[in-house]
């Protein structure tokens, strides 16, 4: 039987265009039926070994399972995903015997191979278990992945170096975490508050004095800055006091204010609280709120008339904040205020304080 | 010129166009194809337990409100058991004439609260703000009615967090949502807008407005919106995504740079499409002014809305969409064509007006003139025959290929029976439901150009979906 075509050439070749757009369908629908089994069977494939693994990985939790899960090599990449799963979830002795399972199942061999040779998600789970498990023999090539293009595998390998060994990698990592503004600076301080002060207090340190004075580093400055709000307070405030009164961008100021502490420092926070940027204003306010005393009374009164909303807030609130002040002071105030807006701003604080 | 060579000019206008509309909306499907399989490799690991930094973006999460006392209460329950470290919740009853106010009031126990309101945004006047004695992140502003951009506008004067998510009352989000849409920000600080995916919730079941299992509806209606929403978000947004060119972030739920809307003037009154409208003018300003942004499409299904199961509710919020995305590119057409509009300007915009502004039209004015020139034996047997074939064939590819998008992203729908239901779907929805919603877009189109003004009517929830704490599971609309 011959097939029906148009016989016009033109007619025909779009007539063909359609006949294979049909018969592209087809086989898509059968692609999509097809990838839908082999989702099945992988799920099917998943829950029975998952089955089997879950029992002895939380036996972890008291010991190190004498019997070592069977882990065949498609499964591979599942099982370092479980494992990792409960080496998040575990703390202490659990998270040792955990290591101690993966050890003497070679998991470190496995993730090196897929650090290799593996997709993307293959790449991160191995880069993730390697941290985990302390593997030095990866060291330098972790250190090359950081800089991979990648801003999760980046942080990933970030992160597995400071698993591995953070004090020796601290001084140059906070410099690529101040440079790299796509690593969020969330996970940025998930990572350092990890690693703990006593280890990243002194880097920190040493690359906001370095950077600070760079011309052209402000950016990295300013992450610097946030980062060190994990850092000894102690130890920050003399650096933070310095910084306040070196730096000159109201960006980098605002920052430095938010890791002020001293009260040595409080004439420079008044000075700033006239700054002509408003953030500033307002990061002035919020220390005053947090060290200043009842001499700043009269400052924060006047700041409730700001022209900026946020001005008139914090200072409302920084008012609320001060030693030796109560409520029924401020309704005091509020009374004698002229101003409508610092009036209402004073108000809306009076009866958060009350409410909260 | 005889009539039979204008005849054939005309067939093969329409033929091309429909290859061309197709070709254009694949070139998106292979765009999308690359952003899915790397979004979700890069995100296989969001599963596995993170600490928090305390360094996340805090978010106000606004809630226009206009006569939903039925779902107000879940709605806001339901966002405040979201998991995200820091973030309020502004209600903004608009003028409700039904019992919204008094629902609020008594599920969240408010209490009137003098705030010093900071109207940044001219709004309609707002009677009162109450603030809730057993949430105290969760506000109600009281205001006149002004329409949903006039909400949204009051919403954005009270909030207090430098990022601000739009939630349509009546959606029900997940509650990894706003980790999932706020990720961007964080990532890349010149984002300044970030969308998420929606997906239908009739066929669904809910707890406590959680969802609790994903199912099909049996409304066909509905039916063929699961595909269209496949369809819309899983290449229609992703696939302009990664060329920063997203022209629509659903109003439903999406997440913007505080400061930056309110530089641009807020979401504006006067268009049903604030939210489309709200998109399109960032993009004109950055680009126009050389301001560095982002504004970015998250795939994963964050959010579930109620999909409308009668045909006379359907047509209106159809048209109400056509007429918004007219408006939004009327009221932005410098960024057509601009020196420097970039991929939106010289991309997406172009893409939009002929293929989605115009496009019903040239399609329901191929279909009426083959027909008719068929019948009148202007047009042979061999044309009529190849037309429909190439009509209907590419869009057969393009119903499929949403979801093999699917299949290798999220498959939301586990069981087998619902893939089967799914793949009978994608075909049928080319014979009849595709046709008549470029009728009502025409419709619309044609409505738009004669300066009527539409009367919407309203959407009618069904709200089955609302659930008390432990109470039973059911369904939305099957």
């Amino acid at each position: 039987m011959a097939l029906w075509m148009p016989q016009d050439p033109m007619l025909q070749m779009v007539f063909m265009f359609g006949i294979g757009a049909i018969i592209f369908s087809l086989l898509l629908l059968i692609l999509v039926f097809l990838l839908r089994v082999r989702v099945l069977i992988r799920q099917r494939r998943q829950r029975f070994y998952e089955a089997q693994w879950q029992p002895l990985l939380a036996e972890c939790v008291f010991a190190v399972p004498a019997q070592l899960p069977q882990v065949s090599r498609n499964m591979r990449y599942h099982f370092l995903r479980v494992w990792n799963f409960h080496h998040e979830s575990l703390v202490g002795a659990s998270r040792a015997n955990l290591k101690a399972l993966a050890r003497a199942m070679h998991l470190e061999e496995i993730a090196r191979e897929l650090m290799y040779t593996g997709n993307l998600r293959e790449r991160m789970i191995a880069v993730m278990t390697l941290g985990h498990l302390g593997d030095r023999t990866q060291w330098h090539e972790l250190r090359a992945l950081v800089s991979d293009p990648s801003p999760v595998l980046s942080l990933l390998a970030a992160r597995a170096l400071l698993d591995i060994d953070a004090s020796s990698i601290l001084a140059w990592l906070v410099t690529v975490m101040a440079a790299r503004d796509d690593w969020p600076m969330s996970r940025v301080v998930t990572m350092l508050k990890e690693v703990g002060p006593e280890v990243a207090t002194q880097p920190l340190i040493s690359a906001v004095e370095a950077t600070a004075s760079s011309k052209g580093a402000e950016a990295q400055v300013a992450r610097l800055l946030r980062m060190m709000e994990v850092a000894h307070t102690e130890r920050v405030l003399p650096v933070a006091g310095k910084i306040v009164r070196q730096v000159k961008s109201p960006e980098l100021i605002a920052a430095a204010l938010r890791l002020v502490q001293d009260p040595r420092d409080l004439d420079i926070v008044r000075a700033y609280a006239a700054h002509e940027a408003w953030f500033v204003r307002v990061s002035a306010i919020r220390v005053l709120g947090r060290i200043g005393d009842v001499s700043d009374r009269r400052l924060l009164t006047g700041m409730l008339s700001d022209p900026q909303w946020w001005v008139r807030y914090r200072a409302a609130r920084a008012l609320l904040a001060l030693p030796g002040t109560r409520i029924e002071d401020l309704e005091k105030i509020s009374g004698t205020l002229e101003d409508r807006f610092a009036a209402d701003i004073l108000g809306q604080a009076i009866a958060e304080a009350r409410s909260s | 010129m005889t009539v039979n060579d204008w005849v054939e000019g005309a067939q093969w206008f329409f033929m091309l166009y429909f290859i061309g509309i197709n070709t254009g909306y694949l070139m998106l499907n292979l765009l999308s194809l690359g952003s899915l399989k790397r979004y979700v490799e890069a995100h296989s690991l969001d599963d596995i337990p993170s600490r928090l930094s305390g360094f996340e973006l805090p978010v106000s999460v606004l809630v226009p409100a206009y006569n939903e006392q039925v779902t107000i209460a879940s709605s806001v329950r339901s966002i405040l058991q979201l998991d995200y470290p820091e973030f309020e919740v502004i209600v903004i009853n608009d003028g409700s004439r039904d019992g919204t106010m008094e629902a609020l009031r008594r599920e969240f126990g408010l209490e009137p609260f003098p705030e010093a309101y900071w109207q940044r945004l001219s709004v309609k006047p707002v009677r009162a703000i109450y603030r809730s004695k057993m949430h105290p992140t969760l506000r109600v502003i009281d205001k006149e009615n002004g329409g949903k951009a006039d909400a949204l506008n009051a919403g954005i004067n009270a909030s207090r967090y430098p990022l601000f998510c739009s939630v349509d009352a009546d959606s029900v989000l997940e509650r990894v949502s706003m980790r999932r849409v706020v990720q961007p920000f964080l990532e890349n600080p010149h984002t300044i807008a970030s969308g998420g995916s929606i997906r239908i919730a009739n066929g669904c079941t809910f707890d406590s407005g959680f969802l609790t299992s994903k199912g099909l509806p049996r409304n066909p209606l509905a039916l063929f919106q699961v595909v269209e929403y496949m369809r819309a978000f899983l290449f229609g947004r992703l696939g302009w995504s990664p060329l920063n060119a997203v022209l629509i972030i659903s109003g439903a739920f999406g997440v913007f740079r505080k400061e930056v809307v309110v530089k641009a003037g807020g979401y504006r009154t006067d268009t049903v499409g604030e939210d489309m409208e709200l998109v399109v003018r960032l993009h004109r300003l950055h680009r126009t002014g050389n301001i560095p942004y982002r504004i970015v499409f998250v795939p994963d299904p964050v959010c579930w809305t109620e999909a409308p199961q009668k045909l006379l509710v359907l047509k209106n919020q159809r048209m109400r969409w056509q007429r918004g995305l007219i408006e939004s590119l009327t009221l932005n057409i410098g960024l057509l064509f601009h020196r420097r509009g970039g991929t939106a300007g010289w991309l997406a915009f172009p893409f939009m007006v002929l293929f989605e502004w115009l496009g019903p039209l040239v399609e329901v004015a191929g279909y009426c003139f083959m027909i008719t020139a068929f019948f009148t034996g202007l047009v042979s047997l061999e044309a009529f025959v190849t037309f429909m074939l190439v009509a209907f064939g590419l869009g057969l590819v393009l119903s499929i290929n949403s979801l093999l998008l699917e299949e290798i992203s999220f498959h939301i729908y586990q069981k087998p029976h619902q893939i089967v239901v799914l793949l009978l779907v994608v075909v049928l929805e080319n014979f009849g439901y595709r046709q008549l919603n470029s009728v009502w877009r025409f419709w619309a189109l044609l409505l738009w150009m004669f300066h009527f003004k539409l009367h919407w009517g309203e959407m009618p929830r069904s709200a089955s979906w609302q659930t008390g704490p432990g109470g039973p599971h059911k369904g939305v609309g099957q």
